[in-house]
């Protein structure tokens, strides 16, 4: 594992669909008039054959994928995750979800990374993805696991969706590291503090736990890229083993990995207190950057600092987290 | 019955000798299905049972597909299925029942159809991706999609008519039932769908607009399709109390009841007219 601040790699989602589209004949690359936004433009220029431009009209795109999936095909679906998942609700949930059929749905622009407003803000797709039977649901950031997510998913029975950051992607893990959809990763061992993290706020979560560690304040870090089936005997087994638990989720509070990791320790009964940092059921206006949106909706690793220091009860003020800089190409957690 | 057979599947079998006497049929079959309940989706197929005669007297048994898009119609091709030996006459008696796979709004579990849906608006765009598939993997498969008028109020109907008028499916026929019936009334009570067959041709579909209720009319324009180049819409004007005189003049075709009496009188009438056409 690498430290902060991390390289970033370009496009490493489109890169690696490209690759695994090579070998694999059976998928096709659908697009809601977001072409080059979801990294698929390099699929188009390759293999037009089997490209298809969905346009802007996801209930039909969504509709469509579940159909050209009975006849054989995988069909990748892509879009920005708000479109990707509560405007064709209903279409996902009887065309694809119902049948089990191998559509992979990847939503761009988690929750608030995007500066395009409430509109295009995913807050609520790990949410509404999880509450569908027979769905996978991925949340991953960092480059290694993302470059390694098209083909991890592929040969999956049923339907997956996957949440993707665009564009520069922080390389956090070694390039050896595999992505798992069976077990989450538990990146550093503590006594005090269970913090589980998803997608985009992993590097933030490295960045709390180096903090609190340099204050006296044990923490196992947990990478959950699949919050959907969770690794529970994962998060039973660190959650035993500390005083406190966080989840940090670039979404909101409300039925996505908060939500999961609770569930999985209250029916386990570990009684452990609970704190979830996410959006705080609320939509996020005022957006121009979103490192303005996840320092002022307490998705920051000082919110993470601090919430570990209340739950735990310490005295005294939180310590304060690193400054948030990092040169042009390089990516730091904010 | 023969489990998720579906007409689609290589090796499926069925001939129509008679589309009239099918259409009949259907109907007898259809009230056999409903009359255990004492109401159902019988107006459905007293509407559509032209439609769907006409399908699976053109349709290539274990080539061409089947989208039902509206599942409250899925009764019609299992009436026919049943009727062709498709499915095994315990079907009747399970349509509707607790456990049954044999539903009234059609399931994934319904047999016959290569698609079918509940809710509304959703079947054509699963059958414009079918329609591709096969273009794009060669086959000259057809794609007969059922489509009610209900359901142009969706606007999902709409995004996939589009994108079938811009890719040219020549290999997708819908057979539209224009019964001007729904839920809360007459549909064009509720909103205006009308034109329909001009709202279809700017649409970039080839449309022909019949009397539903005639055979040779909807055979002949479901044959025509086959050689257009564009995506194909048959407009079929029904009544959902058509073929059944011994229906009250007033019942709410949308969902029939039938009390024993009725349901008695019906298969006494639709009997009676299958032996005339045989006779």
């Amino acid at each position: 594992m690498r430290d902060a601040p991390y390289p970033t790699r370009l496009k490493p989602y489109g890169t690696a669909l490209l690759e695994l589209a090579r070998a694999r004949e059976e998928i096709l690359c659908l697009s809601g008039d977001l072409t080059r936004q979801c990294e698929i433009d390099l699929f188009q220029a390759e293999i037009p054959d089997r490209f298809i431009h969905g346009g802007m009209a996801e209930a039909n795109m969504m509709s469509m994928a579940g159909a050209l999936a009975r006849c054989g095909h995988i069909p990748f679906v892509h879009t920005f995750g708000v479109f990707a998942t509560r405007r064709p609700y209903d279409q996902i949930a009887n065309a694809i979800a119902y049948p089990a059929l191998p559509v992979r749905i990847i939503g761009f622009m988690p929750g608030v990374s995007t500066p395009g407003g409430p509109s295009h803000q995913a807050i609520d797709d790990v949410a509404l993805m999880r509450a569908l039977p027979n769905m996978t649901v991925l949340d991953v950031a960092d480059a290694v696991e993302v470059t390694q997510v098209a083909a991890a998913i592929v040969d999956v029975p049923g339907p997956v969706y996957v949440r993707l950051k665009r564009g520069e992607i922080p390389v956090i893990f070694d390039d050896d590291h595999q992505l798992s959809l069976t077990m989450s990763d538990v990146l550093t061992h503590g006594s005090d503090v269970a913090l589980f993290a998803s997608g985009m706020m992993l590097a933030t979560a490295l960045a709390a736990s180096r903090v609190l560690e340099d204050n006296d304040v044990s923490v196992s870090v947990v990478n959950v890229p699949v919050i959907k089936p969770l690794d529970t005997a994962t998060v039973q087994k660190v959650v035993y083993d500390a005083r406190i638990v966080i989840t940090a989720e670039n979404h909101s509070i409300i039925g996505g990995l908060g939500s999961a990791v609770a569930e999985t320790i209250a029916e386990a009964g570990l009684g452990r207190p609970l704190r979830r940092v996410g959006l705080k059921d609320t939509f996020a206006e005022g957006s121009l950057t979103s490192s303005y949106l996840f320092d002022e909706f307490g998705l920051s690793t000082q919110q993470l600092i601090d919430t570990a220091w209340s739950a735990l009860k310490k005295e005294g003020p939180a310590p304060s987290g690193p400054p948030a800089v990092a040169d042009i190409g390089r990516y730091s957690p904010v | 019955m023969t489990g998720h057979a579906r007409v689609s599947d290589p090796g499926t079998t069925w001939l129509v000798a008679d589309a009239a006497r099918l259409a009949t049929s259907i109907r007898l079959r259809a009230v056999q299905m409903v009359a255990p309940q004492g109401f159902g989706y019988l107006g459905q197929a007293l509407s559509s049972a032209e439609q769907v005669a006409a399908i699976f007297a053109a349709a290539r048994p274990g080539v061409d597909r089947l989208v039902c898009s509206p599942g409250h119609y899925i009764i019609g091709p299992f009436a026919a299925a049943v009727e062709l030996g498709l499915l095994d006459e315990a079907v009747l008696a399970a349509y509707g029942k607790n456990g049954s796979p044999i539903e009234a709004i059609g399931t994934e579990r319904s047999p016959i159809v290569d698609y079918t849906c509940g809710s509304l608006g959703q079947g054509l765009s699963a059958a414009v991706g079918f329609a591709l598939s096969d273009r794009m993997r060669g086959s000259d498969a057809r794609t007969y999609a059922m489509v009610s008028d209900g359901e142009m109020e969706e606007g999902q109907v709409w995004e996939a008519a589009l994108f079938a008028g811009h890719h040219r499916l020549s290999q997708l026929t819908v057979i539209l039932d224009a019964n001007n019936s729904q839920v809360d009334g007459p549909v064009d009570t509720i909103t205006t769908l009308e034109p329909i067959a001009e709202k279809w041709a700017a649409f970039r579909w080839h449309v022909t607009d019949v009397d539903g209720h005639d055979i040779d009319a909807v055979r002949a324009a479901i044959a025509a399709a086959a050689t257009e180049e564009l995506p194909s819409v048959v407009v079929c004007r029904t009544s959902t109390v058509h073929g059944l005189d011994c229906l009250p003049r007033d019942s709410d075709g949308h969902f029939l009841t039938l009390t024993p009496e009725l349901a008695a009188s019906a298969v006494e009438e639709l009997t009676a007219r299958l032996e005339a056409t045989h006779a």
